[in-house]
């Protein structure tokens, strides 16, 4: 990998960060609040494809970190009076251990397996919010103060989004990331080449395992209401899988511009056809699956316009 | 070595499926829900009874699962949309026109196998066979746009079908619900008639050659994409009549097709995937599980989910091929 290839991908996110920083002070609230959650999938989006992307174990239940960071925020700040940013630490580490323990055995399981036992994960950890009542408020949820400054959750997502997309860098560009591409491409070959591929399979679970509970935790601060139902919603796993799948998953560039080109989208349809634009979306997944499995990088990468090593 | 980790997983199994029926018999002791008097007794051969109809029902959607997942190596994770979609369709015709939910089925039944056999001819006859994972993305876009649009046009109110709702007196303290039995006895009859199907019919033998191997199967001059379009369309049906079955016990809506998706999942893990006979068995046993967990465990009914989900994730962890799949290669 050429040193000015890196230059002109730092050049790149240079550029997209000065844009975030000038955009809050001139555009309303709304479109403030929007900037934000595109920011909050694009950290979703590329954690999601860390594990599915690089390491090929596709994650059907993602949003379980998501609503796990959430929770810890929601938990901290209204039965324990914490200020909001410590809880997102908290989150984060809870989602860590958690990450461990579900993906030691589940890691095991191989393809569409890994995917339903991910289903099943997140949708018992949805039952298990809902039945554990003296933590969680169970299914009434928890309501949050109303002490939010729409800059303090802009910059702190801002910044969340920025370590993601480094990390994500350095996986793409690491010895660790091709190892985790080894073990996409062939995990038998990929271990008798002497990866420990057990320890790459965990680390790279719990590095897509925490970014999310930070966006959860700083989403719930901001949305103000948390519940099993919204928290756990399976849509949520359903656009990371989306986006990055769109813009191409095992690339860095590929959810990032996945999410800013469909997450915008989604929000001016949504205003307009409530329920259609979930139809549209189920029809898209399809259609994205079965004609375009590499997303749009595959195809900037057949049409020549980016470097090969630029997905890996 | 290989024999003696497969007589192993074999115990193991064993010892999972143990602890998971004793699980809420230890909780309810431990919550004083259990008593031990004759009319507990009582009650708990009625739970166990209605689980076992109920499994029945389970048991007939899963062999759907089953068998596209034996014939084809997909997992069709829209199986509980369709099932869905049967309740809703049974739903439409009992409301509309007035038709009794079980005389539906002879509309409803080719419905479904015309859409199964769609489904089967635009979208994943031409990902058979390929990477594991585009079939499971392209069903999984499928149910969404299948739960969007039956949202669309029924809103997410429950729906039910009042229908038989008296109980069966078996004797003075045990009684299983009328519907139950009457969804128990068709579930029986329409499964003891696929299987006669493929046992005997031409096309059943078919499915059979190429659910053992389909390069065979086509070098002895069958057409496997017309034999894989009969089974999604068969497996459609399948599912659709599990949904009127289930329409007449339980409300529903659009969002609970992903839990009859999980269930059927488990169910087919623990039976062995591709399996008919384990596939009942194990909806029986998914199903008296669940209905043990909600009569002995406060606040149960919530914890039901969490039964099917331990289930597939334990039984696929200590032995893949569940209890009679054929052996992993």
């Amino acid at each position: 990998m050429a040193q000015n290839e890196h230059l002109r991908n730092f050049g790149m996110l240079a550029i997209l960060i000065i844009i975030l920083c000038a955009l809050p002070s001139n555009i309303n609230l709304y479109q403030r609040s929007v900037i934000m959650f595109t920011m909050m999938y694009v950290v979703l989006s590329l954690s999601w494809n860390i594990i599915s992307g690089y390491t090929g174990y596709v994650s059907f239940g993602h949003v379980m970190f998501y609503g796990i960071g959430a929770y810890a925020t929601g938990i901290l700040v209204v039965d324990y009076g914490w200020h909001w940013i410590p809880t997102l630490f908290v989150g984060v580490f809870v989602s860590f251990v958690v990450s461990l323990i579900i993906g030691f055995p589940v890691l095991r399981l191989k393809g569409p397996y890994f995917a339903i036992a991910m289903l099943g994960a997140a949708e018992g950890t949805r039952v298990v919010a809902t039945v554990w009542e003296d933590l969680t408020h169970g299914g009434e949820g928890i309501g949050l103060p109303n002490i939010e400054n729409s800059f303090e959750t802009y910059f702190a997502m801002l910044v969340v989004m920025l370590v993601t997309i480094i990390v994500s860098y350095w996986v793409g560009h690491s010895r660790f990331g091709i190892r985790l591409n080894a073990i996409r491409e062939d995990e038998i070959a990929a271990e008798s080449l002497g990866i420990n591929s057990t320890f790459y399979k965990l680390f790279a679970f719990a590095l897509s395992a925490i970014f999310p509970a930070a966006a959860g935790g700083i989403q719930a601060y901001k949305v103000l209401y948390i519940d099993p139902e919204t928290e756990f919603f399976i849509l949520v796993t359903i656009y990371m899988k989306l986006f990055a799948m769109f813009g191409g998953k095992g690339t860095v560039i590929g959810p990032i511009l996945g999410t800013f080109v469909l997450y915008i989208v989604q929000e001016i349809t949504w205003v307009k056809f409530p329920t259609a634009h979930l139809i549209a979306f189920g029809v898209f997944i399809v259609l994205v699956a079965r004609f375009m499995p590499r997303g749009l990088m595959g195809f900037a990468i057949d049409k020549g316009w980016a470097r090969k090593g630029m997905v890996h | 070595m290989q024999e003696k980790a497969e007589i192993r997983s074999k115990y193991w199994l064993a010892v999972f499926l143990v602890a998971a029926y004793t699980i809420p018999f230890a909780v309810g002791i431990y919550t004083e829900n259990v008593f031990f008097d004759l009319q507990w007794l009582a009650d708990l051969t009625t739970v166990i009874l209605n689980g076992i109809m109920q499994g029945g029902v389970y048991a007939m959607f899963a062999v759907g699962l089953t068998l596209i997942f034996g014939v084809m190596r997909i997992i069709n994770v829209a199986h509980g949309e369709l099932v869905m979609l049967g309740a809703y369709l049974t739903w439409m015709f009992f409301f509309y026109v007035g038709v009794d939910p079980l005389l539906a089925l002879f509309i409803t039944l080719p419905i479904a196998f015309i859409i199964g056999l769609l489904i089967q001819k635009l979208l994943l006859n031409a990902v058979v066979g390929g990477p594991e994972l585009t079939p499971l993305l392209i069903t999984f876009g499928m149910g969404l746009t299948i739960i969007h649009i039956v949202e669309a046009i029924f809103t997410t109110d429950y729906r039910t079908i009042p229908y038989a709702p008296d109980a069966f007196q078996l004797t003075e303290t045990i009684a299983v619900s009328r519907s139950k039995i009457i969804s128990f006895v068709m579930a029986a009859f329409i499964s003891i008639t696929v299987f006669i199907f493929l046992k005997i019919h031409r096309i059943g033998k078919a499915i059979r050659a190429t659910a053992q191997n389909a390069d065979v199967a086509m070098v002895c001059g069958i057409n496997i994409f017309h034999i894989y379009m009969i089974t999604s369309g068969l497996a459609a049906a399948l599912a659709v009549a599990g949904g009127a079955l289930v329409s007449i016990q339980f409300g529903f809506n659009p969002e609970t097709g992903v839990l009859y998706t999980l269930q059927a999942f488990a169910i087919i893990v623990l039976g062995g995937r591709g399996h008919y006979i384990g596939a009942l068995i194990g909806g029986v046993m998914l199903a008296v599980i669940e209905s043990l967990i909600s009569f002995m465990i406060p606040n149960g009914t919530a914890m039901v989910e969490i039964a099917s989900y331990g289930m597939m994730v334990f039984v696929l962890l200590i032995r893949p091929r569940g209890l009679m799949g054929p052996k992993e290669n």
